[in-house]
């Protein structure tokens, strides 16, 4: 203890060492403080998370995220591996929405080598990309309403995710690790049907789309549950580094795929989502309005893509010269993914460094969680919706 | 040679064939998934299913008012005596477990298939017809595994929890009036008796939580005893009010003076809170927050295992079914079939005994003594056949109030500990004091109690519906 008290004096630190605290501080006119190891297993992570969390009662005194339960390398084993073979990894990274990890890398390559992508791939790609930004939602919505204490909504949710996922088996040959997006456009050309079978599955969606919103945004229980809890500060969450659904809940308009465009977003027409409650109810419906979005998205993006053309077009030596480098981020559904590849004249990145979203939002979770109730404290971890592989890597 | 030796094996991407079936659309169609229609031909299954496992409640019931007393008036013990009534009191138990056992099963099944149906999914489906053998086989199980005691826990406590909840359980059973004369323990004071054995199982969740020596278990068991303080009172009160209106605290007493109307009209506000209150009493979701298994993992059953969590489980589920049938008692008319004043549904023996010539010619064709007594068996009033058509409404005004409960559960969230008390304590209790105050004001004025009664619990319905007892309000960007 008395090691302990000649540290600064850190708000969010625990007494003792952090990763094995020994003994908890005592405040007067307080209860004690109990030390609560909620993970690495447990039911409300979404993952190997470990959060060391100090409760008074059903108070949050500290809440610290320790991460790294999912490490498996994936940067340091990109290093050694050609550019082709490093697209799979990028998959296991947010392995919610598998195919959106692919795209900052190969736009940062495609850069490097100044390779000119068809048009026409463009388009697939963003249809995919806005695609899989619906499926990993609906993981979000089923899992954050198991965090609540609701389970219908979780199967309501996977049972149309399911439908996504077959569309991209059927055209990519993967559920969710497919491999699709390469350097220069897409591995091969989409399934004949896939078209089709989007827009009648958009037409699906958009008749379900009412019924989610009745059982999540728009029940009082839900709202009950998540307005005022979680507030994030507009500021904390820029210092943090906080990006996507959670900083556009902060009510900061910030979407890349406006502000730094890629692919076919520029030739598209959409809003973006900004929510100004700064609390997970904001966070949520700022996601549910994505919906809607991805939607518009999607359909624009299937009449304006060209009927038939070129997918790859014929690919310099996938070999940058030494010393360049390039940073990508693209707008993934849970933020700003981004890829900082440096090249060294050879066929491997001597560096590929990724900057992943939930990595950052999970660092201001005790600027959230602490203080608010126990119950609380799930519901924002939920409402943040992090992905441990990709805080992990 | 492997494929990927082969260099002739591999194909350029161009010439790679991509499947042209339509695999996606065709799993789609297999699931229902198009048409929202996971069944085709279920429900045929399902009703034998719910045949036979309510056939099984009711031989239960039978066995116990019937066949048993029948079977000791053989052995020439009369009714009410002292030897009929030790011999009868030590069977009684056994037979209330065995229908505690049975309705517990039931009810498991029926969550799991109704869950099924909302969720778009089967629910089990292999054991027996319609998967109505499945929970059978799942009690075994508990009972088969190791009684495991954790080393840190406080042994007796511990061991002492999950019977306590058992026993709560198991003493509400007792009072229940399942038709005229079936029941185990005719109470004069049943109303105060089954708060008493209703907050038993409290304390056992409480006192569970703490022995287990386990955090969440603590928080939990916590919960738990918050949430007993906060619920039990508006519950209490409300059923006060029915003892107000009846004038008794008998629970047949309260059930013989529903014959005309049921009490759910005249004290709507206790029948409500009720309704809300026992919710909380059940532990189901939205008020699941001593087990909530996404924040506390399994909360006060944590540590347990094998059949001492089969205790908590069961006395969980046949508490499922109790307290609608308490419902049923208090406020659907118990075991009256629904009646309203111009058309009442009729009992079957009451046909027989007034119109049907064949059961007159039958009459008839008996000598006196013997229709004495297989007659009376049968039809009169205390027989069999009058008794298990009584039952049979009974069981199925509990069936349609477990449905109801199972239907909150598949669509609400959580609350919060605070807003569960928020609403007790500010919403539910002040209501239930209206309610005990309009119930002795429709006792002496009928039509302007139950008149305002049913202005204030609509008014109170919209309100909850519209979130008005929960601290945060949608805010407005």
């Amino acid at each position: 203890m008395t090691a302990v008290a000649d540290k600064p004096n850190n708000a969010r630190n625990t007494s003792g060492s952090v990763m094995n605290p020994t003994s908890v501080e005592r405040v007067a006119g307080r209860s004690d403080e109990m030390l609560l190891n909620l993970g690495p297993q447990h039911p409300a992570t979404h993952g190997v998370l470990r959060v060391l969390m100090g409760v008074d009662g059903e108070r949050v005194t500290k809440a610290i995220p320790h991460i790294g339960y999912l490490h498996r390398n994936h940067e340091k084993l990109e290093e050694v591996r050609t550019y082709t073979q490093c697209i799979p990894y990028t998959d296991r990274m947010d392995y919610v929405s598998g195919m959106q990890n692919e795209l900052p890398l190969c736009l940062a390559v495609e850069e490097m080598l100044g390779i000119e992508v068809p048009e026409r791939a463009k388009y697939i790609r963003t249809i995919l990309f806005e695609l899989s930004r619906i499926a990993s939602h609906m993981v979000w919505i089923g899992t954050y309403m198991l965090d609540l204490g609701a389970i219908t909504p979780f199967l309501y949710a996977f049972r149309d995710r399911e439908m996504i996922l077959d569309i991209i088996e059927e055209t990519a040959g993967a559920r969710l690790l497919p491999n699709y997006f390469t350097y220069g456009g897409i591995r091969r050309d989409h399934h004949p049907r896939m078209m089709q079978d989007i827009l009648e599955f958009l037409t699906w969606f958009e008749k379900k789309l009412p019924e989610y919103e009745a059982l999540t945004i728009d029940a009082p229980v839900f709202q009950a549950r998540t307005v005022g809890v979680g507030v994030l500060d507009p500021q904390v969450a820029l210092n943090h580094g906080v990006t996507g659904p959670n900083l556009r809940g902060s009510g900061i308009n910030w979407d890349l795929r406006k502000d730094d465009p890629y692919d076919a977003y520029p030739h598209l027409d959409f809003e973006v989502c900004v929510e100004y409650g700064c609390d997970a109810y904001s966070r949520s419906r700022a996601r549910f309005r994505e919906f809607r979005e991805s939607i518009k998205l999607i359909r624009q993006a299937i009449a304006q893509c060209p009927k038939a053309g070129a997918v790859l077009p014929k690919l310099p030596r996938l070999k940058p010269v030494a010393g360049m480098e390039r940073y990508r981020a693209v707008e993934i559904s849970r933020g700003q993914l981004g890829v900082h590849i440096v090249a060294d004249g050879s066929e491997k990145p001597w560096r590929s460094k990724h900057r992943s979203p939930s990595f950052c939002t999970l660092q201001a979770l005790a600027d959230m969680a602490v203080g608010s109730k126990f119950s609380d404290a799930i519901a924002i971890l939920g409402s943040i919706d992090i992905v441990l592989g990709e805080i992990d890597r | 040679m492997s494929i990927y030796e082969n260099k002739e094996a591999r194909l350029p991407l161009e010439r790679v064939q991509v499947p042209t079936d339509n695999h996606y659309r065709m799993r789609m169609k297999h699931h229902g998934l198009l048409n929202a229609n996971p069944r085709k031909s279920g429900l045929l299954n399902a009703i034998i299913g719910y045949a036979l496992l309510f056939g099984a409640a009711h031989g239960v019931l039978i066995l116990a008012f019937q066949v048993i007393p029948w079977l000791l008036i053989t052995l020439k013990l009369e009714r009410n005596t002292f030897w009929f009534n030790v011999v009868y009191g030590i069977l009684s138990p056994v037979l209330a477990f065995l229908f505690i056992a049975v309705v517990a099963l039931i009810n498991i099944l029926m969550l799991r298939k109704y869950l099924g149906k909302v969720q778009n999914r089967y629910g089990p489906l292999h054991n027996g017809p319609s998967g109505s053998l499945q929970t059978v086989y799942d009690a075994l199980k508990l009972v088969s595994k190791e009684d495991y005691t954790p080393k840190m826990v406080e042994e007796t406590i511990f061991t002492l929890a999950p019977v306590l909840v058992f026993v709560s359980a198991f003493l509400l059973m007792a009072v229940i009036p399942f038709a005229p004369g079936w029941v185990f323990a005719n109470v004069e004071a049943g109303a105060i008796f089954i708060i008493a054995a209703g907050t038993l199982g409290g304390y056992g969740v409480l006192l569970a939580g703490w022995s287990m020596n386990n955090k969440y278990g603590l928080m939990g068991g916590l919960r738990a005893a918050a949430q007993l303080v906060s619920y039990e009172v508006p519950l209490s009160i409300s059923l006060l009010s029915v003892c107000v209106y009846a004038g008794s605290m008998n629970l047949s007493k309260i059930v013989e003076a529903q014959q005309s109307l049921w009490f759910a009209i005249p004290l709507f506000i206790p029948f409500v809170v009720y309704l809300v209150a026992g919710l909380a009493e059940l532990k189901m979701t939205p008020f699941d927050l001593p087990e909530a298994e996404s924040e506390l993992v399994a909360g006060f059953n944590t540590e347990y295992g094998g059949m001492r969590f089969g205790f908590f489980f069961v006395a969980e589920f046949a508490e499922l079914y109790l307290l609608p049938a308490l419902l049923a008692v208090f406020f659907l008319g118990g075991w009256f079939p629904p009646s309203i004043p111009t058309f009442n549904i009729p009992l079957l023996t009451e046909w027989a005994g007034g119109s049907s010539t064949l059961l007159l010619m039958l009459k008839a064709n008996i000598s006196e003594g013997e229709a004495s007594s297989w007659w009376n068996t049968l039809f009169q009033p205390g027989g069999l056949l009058v008794g298990i058509q009584y039952s049979f409404w009974f069981l199925l005004k509990g069936a349609a109030g477990v449905y109801f409960y199972m239907w909150i559960r598949a669509t609400l969230p959580r609350f919060r500990d605070d807003q569960l008390m928020e609403l007790c304590w500010k919403g539910l209790i002040p209501l239930s004091l209206i309610g005990l105050l309009l119930a002795a004001v429709s006792k002496l004025l009928p039509a302007v109690g139950i008149g305002i009664s049913i202005l204030v619990g609509s008014a109170f319905i919209f309100l909850i519906a519209r979130g008005a007892f929960f601290p945060s309000k949608q805010v407005k960007a």
